[in-house]
């Protein structure tokens, strides 16, 4: 959004491999992957494969799990983000998180959606402006624009969603991760969710983590099939969906496990 | 193998849900019984307390009077039961002592939520119980010699309440502990997550989430320390005087009632026992008060977090 648009891949995942310093256990293992501009892919694969892992590293969130250690590299527009001399916060700027289940915190709906640009310590002016333009981004502002004020606690789980997406929209971030954003809504809730990141694709990198090969092919042009922390195959959604290489991924999308 | 019920049907033997064995009657019968049961605890365990408020107000009834809870003269009114001047030294000593705690108590305990390692949380969470668990007397020998001796304060208003702070410390670093460390992962995540440094996480986003947990831990500390008498017994030197800085003596509350049974009718034309159930009523009064508070705040503030990542 902000800035040129980047030649080659936003976010460039180099040999990433996570392991749990307890078990020992390697939760990723070795996956290299590239996320473009003005793409929208879908993380894909059975229950423990390391979806969500893999989602947390884009952003340094595994850091706040003190028992996870990472190797490998991701870089961001050729940063790698895991270098000593790299801001944490700063990289949480540009790669945004929407999580599971809504964290809308217990402030006003306009609060909530400004959370980031107070903390840069944006004027008024501008926080009003980014605010609108957030909520507007998430397809939420005709439901709240009468009741900015409001708490953002008496939204319902579907709405809250959205404002959790437009308080990650509000600081512009050029990358967003949506870790089974859907998963805890009904049919309704999770069809706005999905035509808000069928706009938001247009000028965010989205990685979207789904268990549902249906809202995979509805949403997403880039199919990434995890299985036991690793990368099996990765293709454009038709490809992926249609023509899957590995048998694996087939067994998946025809629905035989996960 | 088909058995009848007693409602005159023939089932299949495992379709049959009378059972009329011993146990189950014994353990239906005993459902029952313990339904009478705990009521009448409740009752053995009201009883006392009901009694010992009784008890307390009936003998501190007779020399009740704003007069008494106004004057600071100890033996000014005719029949020498003033309190305001324990009144207003057990007020000093809290104010300080709740300050001194509350900052102690929150630095403390948000430290050991968000900053610290799960291991040197450990023990700094277990040193804190220690803290707790120290017999009080042996807190305030701890404040004597420190305070009062080594710091050079002699006995005085800031040694009694810097020696019942030590009592109050580890209620509202408890409170705070749990208050931060309950508040949902992914609430925090999502926090840090949009950019936010880990203090203005808790700033903007734990503290109001926390709050009325840690006001809670506020006021039982101050219902604690209210109570606390040896130590500060012995750090601090009974006055006739208000206290006029940190250096002065002090005469609070409980010193009335921990004196009034040891000397019943010391002091001209005083009785020294109505004064110490006066006290003792007081103390009860607003430990009752501290209470009432926090139910009103807890539930109020319960009411506004509700639906709070649902
Ligand atoms: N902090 C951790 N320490 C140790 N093991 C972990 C940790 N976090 C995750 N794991 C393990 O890593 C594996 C992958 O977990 P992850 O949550 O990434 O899976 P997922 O694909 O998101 O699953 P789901 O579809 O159920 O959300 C699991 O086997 C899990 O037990
Ligand atoms: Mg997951």
């Amino acid at each position: 959004m902000s800035g040129a648009a980047p030649e080659g891949p936003v976010l460039s995942v180099d040999h990433l491999s996570v392991v749990s310093r307890d078990s020992k256990k390697k939760i990723l293992n070795d996956i290299s992957l590239d996320f473009p501009p003005r793409s929208l892919t879908a993380v894909v694969g059975p229950s423990g494969c390391g979806k969500t892992t893999f989602v947390r590293t884009l952003n340094r969130m595994t850091e706040l799990t003190h028992s996870l250690r990472v190797s490998g590299a991701v870089r961001y527009l050729g940063q790698d983000i895991y270098q000593s001399n790299v801001n944490p916060v700063l990289v949480r700027r540009r790669i945004g998180m929407v999580f599971q289940r809504p964290t809308v915190f217990p402030m006003s709906v306009f609060e909530n959606a400004a959370f980031g640009l107070r903390i840069l310590h944006e004027s008024d002016a501008e926080i009003d402006r980014a605010v609108t333009e957030a909520l507007v981004r998430a397809g939420l502002w005709d439901e709240v624009k009468t009741d900015l004020n409001g708490s953002a606690l008496a939204l319902s789980g579907g709405q809250q969603q959205r404002l959790c997406i437009a308080r990650a929209l509000a600081v512009k971030p050029r990358v967003l991760l949506l870790d089974e954003p859907t998963s805890a809504l009904d049919p309704a809730a999770t069809q706005r969710i999905e035509q808000t990141m069928l706009r938001l694709k247009e000028d965010v990198v989205l990685v979207l983590v789904t268990h549902n090969v249906s809202q995979a092919a509805r949403v997403s042009d880039r199919v990434a099939f995890l299985h036991s922390g690793r990368l099996v195959e990765v293709g454009s959604t038709a490809d992926m969906l249609e023509r899957p290489k590995d048998p694996l991924t087939e067994q998946f999308i025809t629905g035989r496990f996960g | 193998m088909a058995t009848s019920t007693p409602t005159g049907s023939v089932l299949p033997r495992d379709e049959v849900l009378f059972d009329r064995s011993l146990r189950t009657r014994w353990r239906l019968g005993f459902d029952r019984w313990i339904g009478w049961l705990l009521p009448l605890l409740f009752l053995v365990a009201i009883v006392p307390i009901v009694d010992l408020v009784y008890f307390v107000v009936r003998a501190a009834y007779p020399v009740l009077s704003w007069g008494n809870l106004t004057n600071t003269q100890p033996y000014a009114n005719q029949n020498g039961n003033a309190v305001g001047l324990a009144l207003i030294g057990t007020f000093d000593l809290m104010a300080i002592a709740t300050a001194v705690a509350v900052l102690l108590g929150l630095f403390g305990g948000i430290a050991t939520a968000e900053f610290l390692s799960e291991r040197s949380a450990g023990w700094v969470r277990t040193s804190v119980n220690m803290l707790a668990g120290t017999p009080s007397v042996v807190v305030g020998y701890f404040g004597y010699f420190a305070f009062v001796l080594y710091f050079g304060w002699g006995l005085s208003l800031i040694a009694g309440a810097l020696t019942l702070s030590f009592f109050m410390v580890p209620y509202i670093f408890r409170t705070v502990d749990l208050a931060y460390t309950s508040i949902p992962r992914p609430i925090r995540e999502a926090a840090l997550g949009s950019g936010a440094r880990p203090y203005q996480y808790i700033l903007k986003v734990g503290t109001p989430i926390a709050f009325p947990q840690v006001l809670t831990g506020v006021f039982l500390a101050m219902a604690i320390g209210l109570g606390e008498t040896a130590p500060i017994v012995l750090t601090t030197l009974p006055s006739l005087l208000v206290p006029s800085s940190l250096n002065s003596g002090v005469t609070f509350l409980t010193y009335l009632i921990y004196d009034g049974f040891n000397h019943p009718s010391t002091g001209p034309g005083s009785n020294e026992l109505a004064k110490a159930f006066e006290a003792a009523f007081l103390v009860m009064m607003i430990v009752i008060a501290l209470n009432v508070v926090v139910r009103v705040f807890a539930a109020r503030y319960k009411k506004r977090l509700e639906g709070l990542y649902q």
